[in-house]
């Protein structure tokens, strides 16, 4: 688990490290389906770095619309989101804010 | 620089097709053009060489266009249309229609090259839904 898996929304919880690395992890407050799942794969497009989602002890990139959606993660669970690159931060940041605003 | 890449979608049921459509504006985004081309000329289960080589020529915008048929006579009538007006930005797929137009549109949506949109359409065919 993630240091910071109890931490129950994004933006607060990020922590950067010395590399360029970011990582957060987000209890979402509804289903990620489709609409979400959208949102999340145009956001982590738009980023330089490697970014990772991990739910249920599967990893995915997020930049596959089909993939976050074939996580099936559900309200009430947790996502947790890796980032390594020059624009780690800002990319785990966006990410998070989306999953932590799903409707 | 040019705008989306555009996406045609080829069905026997202009129900199916459009109502794709209608799925593709909620996950994606009212960048990308997507224009369903379902059903015969009047409006019965087929499919309309004249919708399809129209629904092309709605959807480009200068990026290319892929074209993403259901099964059957989509593919044929598809590819007559394609056979008639060659044109290296404009594609027929081979990928899931839901699943690949899904992923198409996302990528599309996000800025991605013609190349990228249909390199997304097809993988959708091995990504697991479970």
């Amino acid at each position: 688990m993630s240091p910071n898996s109890d931490t129950p929304t994004a933006p607060d919880s990020v922590r950067t490290q010395d590399a360029p690395q970011a990582e957060v992890t987000v209890t979402l407050p509804a289903n990620l389906h489709a609409r979400p799942a959208g949102k999340l794969a145009q956001a982590a497009a738009r980023f330089d770095s490697t970014i990772r989602l991990e739910h249920g002890g599967r990893t995915i990139n997020p930049t596959g619309v089909l993939a976050v959606m074939g996580l099936g993660a559900t309200t009430g669970t947790t996502v947790r989101i890796t980032a390594d690159g020059a624009d780690a931060e800002a990319a785990v940041r966006s990410l998070a804010d989306i999953l932590a605003n799903a409707e | 620089m040019n705008g989306s890449v555009g996406i045609v979608l080829v069905s026997h049921s202009a129900e199916l097709a459009t109502g794709l459509g209608a799925l593709l504006a909620q996950i994606g985004s009212d960048t990308v053009p997507v224009v369903a081309a379902g059903g015969t000329d009047d409006g019965r289960i087929g499919t309309s060489y004249e919708l399809i080589a129209k629904a092309i020529t709605k959807a480009d915008q200068g990026a290319g266009v892929i074209v993403l048929p259901d099964l059957g006579s989509s593919v044929l009538t598809t590819r007559t249309v394609l056979d008639d007006h060659p044109r290296t930005d404009v594609t027929v797929v081979d990928a899931p229609f839901v699943e690949g137009a899904v992923a198409a549109v996302v990528t599309a949506a996000a800025g991605g090259d013609l190349d990228a949109v249909i390199t997304a359409a097809k993988e959708a065919r091995d990504v697991p839904k479970l």
